[in-house]
């Protein structure tokens, strides 16, 4: 089939406005939240129902071509996007919450249902969805899933794997299966683990049941101010070592919060502090003024300017938004933004840290820190002008040196925002050509014609079978 | 301030909730329009042109953007070049050039009255289609509280006050006007008058006709200037948004700039000068109210509070929650009548809502909302009328200076 018939093809499942072919309307879908990569896609589909997706994944599997699904594109890994003649499934007209069970704490959302319209749901029966990622606002519980997405609350609360309980996986052949089990564990092997966080390359969600939580009884949410990071650190670390297990700890950096401050989101941020603790507690209300007040005597402790409480909903709620929208308001202080996502052993903070600012200063760059300090979650935004070649050329070396220091001091590449595309050169130095290549024959059990999510997360010339081609013989 | 594709717009996107194509998204149509910029894409590119018609201009997207990213003047900017390759579209243009001359536009809204006042709209806005919402748009602009007129305190201790008339407002909102300047002056507001107004402009900016908006601009800040108010008190957000962003439409006219800008300063949404005075409460009205937010007052003037300031003045008041009361109704101006398959589809889950919400009155501060929903609302036939929160705050007041209750 040409790519013209495949277009008619795609069309008489779906209908015509589900089919994206001119390279004017698929540019729209060359980028995800990573503004650094662009791929412009050749061919989207946009289907409106779960058999549209099956219609198009079997078709797809007919003419043996490749596909990426995608979400609302909020995703940090260029993980989204098209590479080669890949077609682009967007699930983002799927949206729907197709059941809440109370009792049980259990709800069943199509891939394309948006996180935080999850939580809304449920608010009615006093119960939400735990895992909130800063795009929770936009981003889906499928992304969710294909990254296994954290968030600032996951410290307490895990990640989207301990939130999921059963997927309906379209494989990318086009068969259909059920992973794990509402009612609980299932026997066998634990293939559910193996799907949450396969960025796609295991085939697709057709729909996910995942866990809700109650709402504490009590919430406090607490803001300290510091001089300096090393302050900050030293207070997070208090913290953790004294048994109190917070629901979140994030820290924000100076230029981080100079450009919250500036946004539509100004949430009261000390602008001449050099870091902030965003710190919170909830739980029990007998008893939890008493950890509230340990916590603050912590951070004063630690050198700690301020520690204020918020006084009601609305001051946490804008406390929170101004540390959930910190990404996005990086426009603010250049028109390019790399995000980048390590972890760290915490106790290493303040050392890391230090060699961030060290290798910003050799490379003369500006990088914004946020972190969810509780975990270790490092993000290092940096912003910087892409019509600069000279600037965008030390920015990408500055990254590198960056990442390589996060697993030098015992850390990893990716907290939450997966591989992707972005991460892919790092894999190496985190995992053994015998650990890569495990992870190649899993992919090959899901999807032995590797169709799924194509030159993504683990880098194709770690894969044994792949080294045996003749393809990759001409290249040696 | 620059777009970094966080996508943190997508869902404060009506069109893009309603269509699940990011081409009809913010962050994708920036994306089309830095396209045209950077000649990647030609000038006459029809998807482009297509998904920049579909954008209702409804600013929900700036009020969730963290960078600041000011889209409704790039959407502005990028139709006003397409407008150069490609002209708007014959009704478009058709009801621009109306809006620029007054004697027209007085004779068109002569004969919308007549069709209102005999009936005739309401019979014919179950029709089916265009034709049928036309009309069912002009029943629905019929006055929903039989208020009668009284001669409120005047003190005029807080300045004086010119009123925008506004096109829709004068023509067939009239009722809307004479409580603006009843509740005005009821708050210690003297109003002045303000001859030689005009259109303010804000349907041919954000149709990209970029010079007719700025000729009227100038008539008005010309008109305005002469009355030496100290405030220009505006009852319709969509145009209240323009007058306050005439400084940005005329910054690079030399002799007109600073002008624009000093008139534009002076500019004040009706329920912003009411918050600013108390506003003073009335009598007793037990009436139950839904508040849907319009988007050129939450999204483009920032105005959350003020409103609800006003319908907390009219005592026992029950004020109910509209769901998503901060996402567009679709009527954006002239949209209704150009897009008018996508108007209803954004429309649609909020006159859900209203259902839901069971209450006999909507307020809100725009003519067009009013009249997209109240249309919305007589065509689903949902008990229910549209109302300018002005108008509860007259009638409250009216109550208290022993008139006629305000119920019919």
């Amino acid at each position: 089939m040409t790519r013209d018939e495949l277009a008619d093809a795609l069309r008489a499942i779906v209908g015509p406005r589900g089919v994206l072919s001119r390279a004017s309307e698929l540019l729209p879908l060359s980028a995800d939240g990573l503004p650094t990569y662009r791929l412009p896609p050749t061919l989207a589909v946009l289907p409106s129902t779960r058999q549209h997706v099956i219609d198009v994944v079997r078709l797809l599997a007919r003419e043996g071509v490749a596909f990426v699904p995608r979400g609302a594109g909020t995703g940090l890994s260029a993980g989204a996007l098209a590479t080669g003649d890949a077609v682009i499934i967007g699930l983002n007209r799927l949206t729907r919450i197709i059941s809440i069970d109370p009792v049980n704490r259990l709800a069943v959302v199509e891939p394309g249902a948006v996180n935080v319209s999850l939580t809304r749901a449920a608010a009615a029966h006093g119960l939400h969805y735990a895992p909130d990622p800063s795009s929770q606002t936009a981003c889906t519980i499928g992304g969710n899933v294909a990254e296994n997405s954290g968030g600032p609350h996951c410290l307490k609360y895990g990640v989207t794997l301990n939130h999921v309980v059963a997927v309906t996986v379209l494989l990318p052949d086009g068969g259909v299966i059920t992973l794990g089990d509402a009612d609980g564990e299932t026997p066998g092997y634990d293939l559910l683990g193996a799907f949450v966080g396969s960025e796609g390359c295991f085939g697709i969600a057709l729909d996910v049941t995942v866990r809700l939580v109650p709402d504490p009884q009590a919430v406090r949410t607490m803001l300290a101010d510091f001089m300096s990071i090393e302050a900050g650190a030293r207070a997070t670390s208090a913290v953790i070592a004294s048994g109190i297990l917070p629901a979140a700890i994030e820290m924000m950096d100076g230029p981080t919060i100079r450009a919250v401050e500036a946004s539509i989101y100004a949430a009261g941020y000390p602008a001449d502090a050099e870091a902030v603790l965003l710190i919170e507690l909830d739980g029990l209300e007998a008893g939890i003024d008493d950890e509230a007040r340990r916590v603050q005597a912590m951070c004063t402790e630690a050198g700690a300017r301020t520690v204020r409480i918020a006084r009601d909903d609305a001051e946490r709620a804008r406390l929170w938004q101004g540390r959930k929208k910190a990404f996005g308001a990086m426009g603010r202080v250049a028109p390019a933004l790399v995000v980048q996502d390590a972890v760290i052993p915490r106790t290493r903070l303040p050392d890391v840290l230090r060699t961030i600012h060290e290798i910003a200063a050799r490379w003369n760059i500006q990088v914004c820190n946020v972190f969810h300090a509780g975990d270790g979650n490092l993000h290092p935004n940096i912003a910087f002008d892409p019509h600069d070649a000279d600037a965008t050329d030390r920015v990408h070396h500055a990254m590198r040196e960056i990442m390589r220091a996060c697993v030098d001091a015992g850390g990893t590449i990716t907290g939450e925002h997966g591989v992707g595309l972005d991460k892919l050169e790092y894999m190496p130095l985190i995992f053994s050509p015998e650990s890569l290549d495990a992870q190649c024959r899993l992919r090959s059990a899901f999807d032995p014609e590797r169709r799924a999510n194509p030159g993504k997360v683990v880098p194709v010339h770690a894969c044994r079978e792949w080294l045996a081609t003749p393809a990759a013989r001409a290249l040696a | 301030m620059t777009c970094v594709h966080c996508g943190f717009c997508l869902q404060a996107c009506p069109t893009y909730l309603a269509l699940g194509d990011e081409n009809d998204s913010p962050r994708g149509r920036i994306l089309l329009v830095r396209a045209l910029a950077e000649g990647a894409l030609p000038l006459d590119d029809p998807d482009v042109r297509t998904h920049l018609d579909r954008c209702l201009g409804c600013r929900g997207c700036e009020t969730a953007c963290p960078s600041g990213v000011p889209y409704g003047h790039i959407l502005e900017a990028a139709r006003a070049t397409l407008n150069e390759t490609e002209p708007p579209p014959r009704l478009a243009r058709a009801v621009l050039a109306m809006f620029a001359r007054p004697r027209f536009l007085a004779l068109a809204l002569a004969g919308a009255r007549v069709l209102r006042l005999t009936g005739i709209a309401r019979l014919l806005a179950r029709l089916p289609g265009r034709l049928g919402f036309a009309c069912a748009i002009l029943a629905a602009s019929a006055p929903p509280l039989a208020t009668r007129a009284y001669v409120p305190s005047a003190r005029g201790v807080r300045g004086t006050v010119a009123v925008l008339a506004g096109c829709v407002m004068r023509g067939l909102f009239a009722h809307v006007n004479r409580a603006t300047e009843r509740v005005l002056s009821t708050n210690g507001y003297r109003i002045v008058s303000s001859p030689g107004q005009r259109c303010c402009g804000a349907l041919h900016a954000h149709a990209g006709d970029l010079a007719g908006a700025r000729a009227l601009a100038r008539r008005n800040i010309a008109a305005f200037e002469q009355t030496g108010a100290e405030h220009i008190a505006v009852n319709a957000s969509g145009c209240g948004l323009m007058i306050k962003e005439y400084g940005h439409l005329l910054a690079d006219d030399p002799a007109w700039a600073e002008r624009a800008a000093a008139v534009a300063a002076r500019a004040r949404d009706v329920s912003e000068l009411l918050a600013d005075a108390g506003p003073a409460p009335g009598a007793p009205m037990p009436r139950r109210v839904a508040y849907d937010a319009p988007c050129h007052l939450l999204h483009g003037q920032h105005l959350a509070r003020q409103p609800l300031a006003v319908l907390a003045a009219v005592p026992s008041l029950d004020v109910v929650p509209l769901p998503n009361a901060d996402q567009c109704c679709g009527s954006a101006g002239i949209y209704s009548l150009v897009q008018p398959l996508l108007a209803q589809q954004v429309l649609a889950p909020k006159l859900t809502e209203i259902a839901r919400a069971a209450a006999p009155l909507v307020a809100t501060g725009n003519p067009g909302c009013m009249m997209h929903i109240g249309a919305g609302m007589l065509r689903a036939r949902i008990p229910a009328r549209t109302v300018h929160p002005v108008e509860l705050l007259d009638a409250s007041y009216a109550a208290a200076h022993g008139a006629t209750p305000p119920d019919r």
